[in-house]
């Protein structure tokens, strides 16, 4: 007797999930230049503001939400994921967001309970 | 007649996910992958893929029940630049944890997470 209402809510939208990066990132880095004394307070103020509104969705989901920041000079970056899931209801996201003197990608995965 | 194992909503101390564990697997597949290597822009990528997948089959293999993976891999080149990586997680401290293993050479770097979710 599955509501169908309910089942929308328990699935990860990850439309809504990329808002909530774009903004938490913004906040904290915009207009900023890359400092090595503040780089872990940024990493901490960017998880922390994400997951305070990834927990405000209110959904049935456990999340983990990572973070790099890295200064830009000329070097190569890769990152791969590999998840094992319920492919109905988890999802994961990666926003990357760069201005000239650094880049950040965040990547949340949210898992469904 | 009900069990009361059908009502246990953690899992037994044997097969919960052990961060020591996942230390020791993420390590020895980043000496296997990584240990000779240098960095290069076209084979790195296809690297880092199968360095997650391959963590993520050996923590399958591990055969903890009930438990879902996320594994991310970072492999960067060394130039002197200054990364930070750091991760949250929001999950339940009794069954959820996380574990993670940095290798590098003169070349490259790579960090390796492995995040263990428990399905009630």
């Amino acid at each position: 007797m599955e509501d169908p209402a309910s089942a929308e809510e328990s699935a990860f939208v990850a439309d809504d999930v990329s808002n909530i990066i774009k903004e938490s990132v913004d906040a904290v880095l915009q207009n900023q230049q890359y400092n090595e004394a503040k780089v872990s307070q940024w990493t901490s103020s960017c998880l922390e503001n994400c997951i305070r509104k990834l927990a405000g969705l209110n959904k049935p989901f456990k999340y983990v939400v990572t973070c790099i920041i890295m200064q830009k000079n000329g070097a190569g970056l890769h990152t791969a994921a590999s998840c094992w899931w319920d492919s109905t209801t988890d999802g994961s996201r990666t926003v990357r967001w760069e201005n000239k003197s650094m880049l950040a990608i965040t990547t949340v995965f949210g898992l469904a309970m | 007649m009900a069990d009361a194992a059908d009502f246990a909503v953690e899992p037994d101390y044997k097969s919960k996910f052990k961060p020591s564990r996942v230390r020791e697997i993420i390590a020895a597949v980043l000496k296997a992958r990584l240990a000779g290597t240098t960095y290069h822009a076209d084979n790195t990528s296809s690297w880092a893929r199968e360095i997650a997948d391959d963590i993520k089959q050996r923590l399958k293999d591990e055969g903890w029940t009930r438990y879902k993976y996320a594994v991310q891999v970072f492999i960067g080149e060394q130039r002197g630049e200054g990364v930070r990586l750091a991760c949250r997680g929001f999950w339940d401290v009794k069954t959820d944890s996380y574990a993670n293993e940095i290798f590098q050479n003169e070349s490259l770097f790579c960090v390796a997470a492995a995040f263990g979710v428990y399905l009630y």
